[in-house]
């Protein structure tokens, strides 16, 4: 009995010993980043390298506001990601609810095409939407980009939210409209805020796509000014010299920041509402 | 009349998405179509013709034209990554789920960070902080070790080991989380009596946890097969950026199409090579539907 303990306690130690280890080995990317952006000597080309620098500095940090467009490409960031935002759910919203709740002609049909484009991958087109936006004066304006991203997104939004709309019981709704509750104020009123989650979900994967779009941010916009904090980054590390690299990992960890906490904070959902509408962004 | 009225609503309350997708997504893709027919490129950009199917003909059938080599490329590189990816995230998973973990959120928590960092941030500091042939700390290891410093990512298969490891560090933590997600959903019950009738760990996992599972986590396995296939970021970024090309020559068919189009800035021939990808990706989910349907 008293073996079998001990033995149980020390393979719970190996255990915790290795998640440890494993979490650490996890971490070796952002943990380096981290020391490289905080470090005052530039200890890079130096082989006795530890990831605790010996003196810290927020140079790097500074550096990443006063060198570069850093504030315009910030500025660029959020209007695009709420007009995307805004755009795409007030597009998918109403889609959505008529497609989980009215059966009309061609509903199935539409549903089942959804899914096929759905694993078109957007770079492909990317040269036929240029050539597309370019005569109508939309390559290198916000609007252009704009609508890029929310057709993009646009399936993925229809898909996600019309999954959650069809575990909502109509039972409620019908209960409202009872009352002589209006089509929009069922929605408003009753849908929206019982599929908050999906709701929560969808708008965050829209978000996080456009904050971390670079490819077509870099190919639609020209001009650096015009750039995303996305393109920016890109563009920064393109650069690749020894003199560059603690300001772009300074600038990466702050970038990755905002992103980071969202997600940190909606773990539980993440899983659920990604995989509820059956598809993942 | 009020059917009809009522379907008229439907169609007005969905017009707003499906234009939006029409005009974005469907129409693109049909003048991917139509470019694909052409001979358009850099110097044919308005005075362009028709040349039928032979951009078609010349993926398909001239080898050296290195869709074929890419296409297998990507078939190994999903093989490769699916499997083991299916594997350490089953491993990972039941180790997370082993009783007296305690610290087992606190784990879990760390080990999701792969996956909420902006995945092009994390590709990035992969390339310059660990794969930078003059800093980065991979050669700064060898270093200490007296070993030589190396282009670690200059050769076909380095390449193509190195973008897995990366892959593989992106990957695992959703795999990870919704292989955890299945097994606590487990009836603890059912371990209980396998263990009464002196099932091993081994025998448990294989004949309770696998089969239980499986249904749950498929889902999410294919749409991973999906992602893995359509692979852009870490191959672009580590080794193909523009300009900054290591000189490996390991092609996922979605950077083959990207450096056809941007690169070498052949549109009629890429927007060809689109078009296979995109049946051979319609092909692959009509197989998987009629096998999740059997």
């Amino acid at each position: 009995m008293k073996r079998g303990k001990l033995r149980s306690i020390a393979s719970m130690g190996a255990l915790n010993l290795f998640f440890i280890a494993l979490c650490f080995v996890t971490l070796i990317p952002i943990l380096y980043a981290l020391s490289v952006a905080l470090s005052a000597q530039n200890t890079l080309l130096s082989s006795d390298f530890s990831f605790i620098p010996r003196a810290l500095t927020l140079d790097n940090f500074r550096a990443v506001f006063e060198g570069e467009d850093v504030l315009p490409w910030f500025e660029n960031s959020m209007v695009l990601a709420a007009a995307t935002v805004a755009l795409s759910l007030s597009a998918a919203i109403p889609a959505a609810y008529a497609f989980s709740r009215r059966r009309f002609p061609g509903r199935k049909m539409i549903l089942r095409w959804l899914v096929l484009l759905n694993s078109f991958p957007a770079l492909l087109s990317m040269f036929a939407i240029y050539r597309l936006l370019r005569p109508l004066g939309l390559v290198n304006t916000r609007l252009g980009l704009i609508l890029v991203y929310t057709g993009t997104m646009s399936v993925f939004s229809l898909w996600n939210l019309k999954g959650y709309f069809d575990t909502v019981p109509v039972e409620i709704e019908e209960a409202a409209r009872m009352d002589g509750a209006s089509d929009v104020g069922v929605v408003w009123r009753i849908v929206l805020p019982l599929a908050r989650p999906s709701l929560i979900v969808t708008a965050l994967m829209v978000l996080i796509y456009v904050w971390n779009e670079y490819i077509y941010a870099t190919t639609f916009m020209t001009g650096e000014t015009n750039y995303t904090l996305a393109a920016g980054l890109y563009g920064l590390q393109a650069t690749e010299t020894s003199g560059s690299w603690p300001v772009f990992a300074a600038a990466s960890l702050l970038v990755s920041l905002p992103v980071l906490v969202i997600f940190l904070l909606c773990q539980k959902y993440m899983t659920s509402g990604l995989t509820a509408g059956g598809v993942k962004g | 009349m009020r059917k009809g009225r009522g379907c008229l609503r439907s169609y007005a309350w969905s017009a707003p998405s499906l234009t939006l997708i029409a005009l974005m997504v469907v129409f693109p893709i049909l003048y991917t179509l139509y470019i694909s027919l052409t001979n358009m490129s850099v110097y044919h950009w308005f005075d362009f013709s028709f040349i039928g199917l032979e951009n078609y003909r010349r993926a398909l059938l001239v080898f050296d034209s290195g869709f074929l080599s890419a296409l297998l490329w990507t078939i190994l590189w999903t093989i490769v990554n699916m499997a083991v990816q299916l594997v350490l995230a089953f491993a990972l998973a039941s180790l997370l789920n082993v009783k007296k973990l305690r610290l087992r959120k606190l784990y879990k928590t760390i080990l999701m960070f792969p996956w909420a960092m902006p995945g092009y941030v994390s590709i990035l500091l992969w390339k310059t902080g660990i794969f930078n042939s003059q800093f980065g700390l991979l050669n700064q290891w060898a270093e200490a070790l007296g070993l030589e410093a190396r282009r670690w990512l200059a050769t076909d298969v380095s390449a193509f080991v190195f973008c897995t490891v990366v892959n593989l560090w992106l990957a695992l933590p959703f795999m990870i989380m919704i292989m955890d997600g299945a097994m606590q959903s487990i009836d603890e019950s059912c371990y209980e009596s396998a263990r009464l009738d002196g099932a091993t760990r081994l025998q448990r996992a294989v004949y309770i946890t696998i089969p239980t599972i499986r249904p749950m986590i498929a889902p999410a396995v294919i749409i991973t097969v999906f992602t893995t296939f359509k692979q852009f970021d870490v191959v672009y970024l580590l080794t193909q950026q523009m300009g900054a090309q290591t000189g490996s020559n390991f092609h996922t068919v979605l950077t083959y199409a990207y450096e056809n189009a941007f690169i070498t800035n052949n549109y009629g021939y890429s927007s060809a090579i689109s078009m296979l990808i995109f049946a051979l990706l319609l092909l692959f989910s009509r197989l998987q539907r009629k096998e999740v349907s059997r």
